[in-house]
């Protein structure tokens, strides 16, 4: 993948989807998709799902290499077979204080590898990781429609 | 203020030197701005051999200040003389003075009208260079900048305004800016000048880059009808194009900014302001404000919603869609558990297609996922039937004697394929998703070979009625073949 990288600006490359990635991952998750199918035919559908979870967020992380941050930190924290958590619990605490405090600390609790960001970095690769997300969601959606049609 | 006022006399103090390089690198901007504006053309030669020392130097400011202005900006940049005579300027001037709600505005009015006298012989070289200029044929922007450059004063009035507003502490002066800009592009960086002050020690604290400073710029020096505030000036200035007046203001802002510091050619390196130039810290501070600014503008083009005007509320943007995708992902790989079968033709569809096309005939390559599909079946049937049996029917498919296939094949009113063994697999995967034969649970488990039971004929009779059932079938000969 070629998406234009944040360092030289992102005035001049309004265009960054990620062309060569997408295939990428589809090929990646498609073929992890059927390795589940084939070898869990009979476990539990919570671990199903959570397999493909996983392989979901691998095939995002195989195709954004290793150039990024959150994607060094994600197929690190997938080799070492830790289990994928992400903190999405809904604290309603103390909201006008999260504004401005936590902020910074709910983004890199949210983007892997985002502790050890400083905040410029943390933005970078919180588009990125954004623009990685929205593309394995469309891919889901997309291989679910053609499985349920 | 103290930053201010130290931004006051800094800018005093280069401004006698870099009036003049200012002047020329503001012609070069417009004439950039004109020139399409994503080229760095510029006109290197005649202005820096007027002006030499440093010229280049400002040419790098210059380069670094529009790369960083938003692409819509080119299209605004058609000067076509909107500026008005200098009572406009001095105009403008106070309608600026007045949009900034800083207590420093009446006494950087009184600096700044001790200040006109000393620039007056820079108007000399102002004049060289406007030669230059229209011996360059150059477009109306030439003439645009003739007019400008007529208004020295003007100018020089402009610059201290800008100067200030560059005041790195975030403080009012950027806030009074309400950027409404009637440009959508202008609208990124509207957010921006206003998070400056929200928070207190937040994440982006101060977030406001030279970028956003050389906007407010924009914001000074636009409207001609009077006393408007700089919010009208914005729109005004994507109306009327006054554009290239602000970016030649900001210009030599920038420039008069950078010759009292240091240079740098990308875009993105330490530009000096006034007066801070030499403070380590503000450069490093506004280095940093600069590139989270420029992350927040990506960002806000990837999250929906993200017309906020709040730094704050931006973020709170950001982390619910990340949440929310997150979340996604989830679900969908929840949900994905019933299409369970299925997926199986997508990867054979992405790989056959991949060949020679559907139904096509020829040998399976070996990387053909039903290839897999057979050897694994071919394995379960050498362990156990029962389980063959199962797997194939969590694929959808079925056991099938041969001759049964390829007679349902010729009798069924499926489209004709080429029926030899080989293709059958391939023409089986294409239409795997399509009514695979709900015969899993009629067949019984057989206890020898399973092709040659009866149930399995009964079964295969029934799915003959289902429109792809066959090809399934074909796909279970072949799999029994195997």
């Amino acid at each position: 993948m070629e998406s234009k990288s944040s360092t030289t600006g992102n005035r001049d490359n309004p265009n960054r989807n990620l062309h060569g990635s997408k295939t990428m991952m589809a090929s990646h998750f498609l073929r992890a998709l059927f390795r589940i199918q084939q070898t869990s035919t009979s476990s539990s559908s919570a671990g199903r799902s959570r397999r493909i979870r996983r392989a979901a967020y691998a095939s995002m992380a195989y195709s954004a290499g290793t150039r990024r941050a959150w994607s060094r930190a994600l197929l690190r924290k997938l080799r070492s077979r830790a289990r994928l958590r992400f903190p999405r619990r809904l604290s309603r605490a103390a909201t006008p204080q999260r504004r401005d405090m936590d902020q910074a600390q709910v983004l890199r609790k949210l983007v892997p590898g985002g502790p050890s960001m400083d905040d410029c970095k943390l933005l970078e690769e919180t588009a990125d990781y954004i623009r990685f997300l929205t593309t394995q969601v469309r891919l889901m959606q997309t291989v679910m429609d053609s499985i349920s049609s | 203020m103290q930053p201010s006022s130290r931004e006051m006399q800094g800018m005093a103090g280069s401004m006698n030197g870099g009036i003049s390089h200012s002047v020329a690198v503001a012609q070069i901007a417009l004439r950039e701005l004109q020139n399409g504006h994503g080229g760095r053309q510029i006109p290197n030669s005649g202005p820096q051999a007027s002006f030499d020392d440093g010229a280049s130097g400002h040419d790098d400011f210059l380069d670094q200040m529009l790369s960083s202005l938003p692409s819509s900006w080119a299209e605004l940049g058609n000067l076509k003389n909107p500026w008005d005579p200098p009572e406009a300027g001095q105009r403008i001037f106070g309608a600026g003075l007045a949009g900034e709600t800083s207590p420093e505005e009446p006494s950087a009015a009184a600096a700044e009208g001790m200040r006109y006298p000393p620039y007056d012989e820079s108007s000399l070289l102002a004049n060289r260079l406007r030669q230059h200029q229209i011996s360059g044929g150059s477009s109306p922007n030439g003439k645009a900048m003739m007019v400008h450059l007529d208004h020295q004063s003007q100018q020089q009035m402009l610059l201290p305004s800008l100067g200030r507003s560059p005041v790195a502490s975030g403080d009012s002066g950027l806030l009074s800016l309400p950027l409404t800009l009637g440009t959508g592009g202008y609208d990124v960086d509207a957010p921006f000048k206003s998070l400056n002050p929200t928070g207190g020690e937040g994440l982006f604290n101060g977030l406001g880059g030279p970028l956003h400073r050389a906007q407010s710029a924009f914001g000074h020096p636009q409207h001609q009808g009077g006393a408007s505030m700089p919010s009208q000036n914005f729109t005004a200035a994507a109306a009327t194009g006054g554009v290239g007046q602000a970016a030649s203001a900001s210009a030599s802002a920038s420039a008069s900014a950078s010759a009292g510091g240091g240079t740098g050619p990308p875009r993105q390196k330490v530009r000096a302001r006034r007066g801070q130039a030499t403070d380590p810290h503000s450069i490093a501070e506004r280095l940093r404000r600069e590139r989270i600014a420029d992350r927040m503008k990506a960002l806000q083009e990837l999250v929906p919603n993200a017309n906020k005007t709040d730094k704050a509320s931006m973020l709170d943007e950001i982390i619910d869609y990340v949440k929310f995708l997150q979340l996604q992902v989830k679900v969908l790989s929840m949900s994905r558990l019933g299409g369970a079968a299925a997926v199986a033709p997508l990867v054979a569809d992405m790989s056959s297609e991949g060949q020679s096309g559907a139904g096509s005939g020829g040998a399976n390559s070996s990387g053909d996922t039903l290839t897999v599909t057979e050897h694994q079946v071919a394995k379960l049937m050498e362990e156990d039937m029962g389980s063959a049996m199962q797997y194939l029917q969590g694929k959808g498919l079925c056991l099938m004697p041969i001759s049964l296939a390829s007679a349902i094949s010729t009798a069924t009113a499926c489209p004709p394929r080429p029926l030899s063994s080989s293709s059958l697999s391939s023409a089986g995967a294409c239409h795997l998703g399509h009514g695979i034969l709900p015969g899993g649970p009629h067949l019984p488990s057989p206890s020898g070979d399973a092709p040659a039971s009866p149930g399995v004929s009964a079964l295969t009779a029934q799915s003959a009625m289902a429109n792809g059932a066959a090809e399934a079938a074909k796909e279970a000969v072949t799999v029994s073949k195997a």
